[in-house]
């Protein structure tokens, strides 16, 4: 089972290294660039936008829950809000959800192109398929994302405070006091970071299972499921050996 | 012309091709045939470049594919037009985007050019007004002759088909036949064509192989086929009844 682990992430560098080789037409690998771009990241904005507004709000009203003690001041909800979402939700919790999207997105396409032969119809052409199949998707995905991230820090605090001004749990001013309060800047460049990781390790995983997918529509679904647990996993791991590095 | 030399492929511990040695013609239609499993579609993978020959060599013309770096590969599979089973057209493009694709990669004509040469090509395979239609809009007979169309876009030396047939009624089948060796005659092409087809093999078969149990157990063309003494090709000739009834009708 090591041996198997072993060539398997051989096999994935060996995959990176025939995926990174330059490109045949700069122009041709800029359309599909822009197609990915449009694929992956704008069309993963709603997802993104509504998770982000909901959650925003949820960690609004638990963090006020928590805060009953009448000697901690209320701004505080508005401050830890701010910063579980710049953190670890708009990073970790985002990445997490667009595994789901974005990776069965990508293995399943490559996989329905293996298996109709649709990527070895590229390879006889003298088409690197991987490099121009792979190549925009994981480039777009992975520079791309951290705006998706800056847009869920920002919807997820304007989530919590049309919960706040909803229900009145505390006063809308505290709210915007605790968001402004200490802010570390760093932390943006920090989460901007993560989310861009994360989304190189969907991307580029999905496309490794999605691109070697064999045995028909139900390898396809398994390349597709593999693809979500393998960079779940990782994502996780990621955040923690990140986590550690950079804040510490 | 390609010559295959002495060539052995397995997998694991079992031999699937077991000492290959044929030459297809240029402006041939040169067939590969046998039951399935036989070993001609690892035969014809072997041909392209797909898998790699354990033994053995094959010659592009004098050049051995096997000697040949990734670079002259690329060069080598640009002069190469592959049709493959289910078509393989790209679901992302239309019918003209994807004659135009190998173009856009390998050429510097202009759009127009470009257009004007894949207009030709699909002119050439009677597909016409259909330029801006996505391959699941069309028939499985109109999306193996935009396959043709996309295969003769370079306007290739060698041009490799994978069961052109299979899937498409008699009377469609037919005209694809016709369709492929017209265009190889017309072009002077070296065309391998992989098949179990009976009337393909005795409409356009040139130069036949018969693969039996991963070794070449006849070769001749579609006027002697049915004449032949090897029992396992008569055998795979009679299980087509109206072959059978032929040979009967001979006395053969």
């Amino acid at each position: 089972m090591i041996k198997t682990a072993i060539e398997k992430v051989g096999e994935y560098f060996l995959f990176l290294r025939k995926v990174f080789s330059r490109p045949e037409n700069a122009r041709l690998y800029w359309k599909q660039f822009i197609l990915e771009t449009d694929k992956l990241i704008i069309s993963s904005i709603l997802i993104v936008a509504v998770i982000s507004i909901f959650i925003g709000g949820v960690l609004a009203i638990q963090t006020a829950s928590n805060l009953e003690n009448p000697f901690i001041d209320k701004m505080y909800v508005g401050y830890m809000v701010r910063e579980s979402l710049i953190l670890e939700f708009c990073s970790t919790m985002v990445a997490l959800i667009l595994a789901g999207k974005m990776g069965s997105n990508i293995a399943s396409e490559l996989g329905s192109m293996r298996i109709t032969e649709q990527i070895d119809a590229m390879d006889m052409m003298g088409v690197n398929s991987a490099a121009f199949l792979v190549q925009p998707k994981i480039i777009a995905a992975t520079l791309l994302s951290p705006l998706l991230m800056m847009l869920s820090f920002i919807l997820g605090l304007i989530g919590g405070y049309i919960v706040v001004d909803f229900t009145g749990i505390i006063r809308t001013a505290s709210y915007i006091e605790g968001i402004k309060y200490s802010f570390n800047g760093f932390y943006i460049v920090y989460s901007c970071f993560k989310t861009a990781l994360f989304c190189f390790l969907i991307s580029s995983i999905s496309s490794f299972e999605g691109y070697y997918a064999g045995g028909g529509s139900l390898g396809v679904g398994r390349s597709s499921t593999r693809a979500i647990v393998a960079a779940s996993i990782l994502i996780l791991m990621f955040d923690l050996i990140v986590t550690e590095v950079m804040l510490y | 012309m390609i010559e295959v030399k002495g060539l052995f492929k397995g997998f694991g511990d079992k031999v699937v091709l077991h000492d290959i040695d044929a030459v297809f013609g240029t402006g041939q239609c040169n067939m590969i045939i046998g039951k399935s499993g036989s070993g001609k579609t690892v035969l014809l993978k072997n041909l392209i470049g797909l898998f790699e020959p354990d033994r053995g060599d094959i010659l592009y013309d004098g050049d051995s594919l096997v000697a040949m770096d990734e670079g002259r590969r690329k060069l080598l599979h640009q002069n190469i037009g592959v049709l493959f089973q289910g078509s393989a057209l790209f679901d992302f493009a239309t019918v003209i985007e994807n004659v135009m694709f190998p173009m856009n990669f390998f050429t510097d004509w202009s759009v127009a050019q470009k257009r004007e040469r894949a207009e030709f090509c699909l002119e050439k395979v009677n597909i016409v007004g259909s330029n801006d239609k996505y391959p699941s809009e069309l028939s499985g007979g109109m999306q193996k002759r935009v396959g043709i169309a996309r295969a003769l876009a370079l306007s290739p030396k060698y041009l490799f088909c994978d069961e052109p047939n299979s899937g498409l009624d008699p009377y469609t089948s037919i005209l694809i036949d016709k369709l492929i060796s017209d265009l190889t005659k017309e072009f002077n092409i070296t065309t391998v064509i992989n098949t179990h087809d009976m009337n393909s093999m005795l409409e356009i078969g040139d130069n036949i192989c018969f693969i039996d149990s991963g070794t070449i157990a006849w070769k001749g063309d579609r006027h002697s086929i049915l004449d032949t003494d090897c029992a396992s090709l008569k055998e795979f000739i009679c299980a087509n009844t109206l072959a059978r009834n032929i040979m009967e009708g001979q006395g053969r």
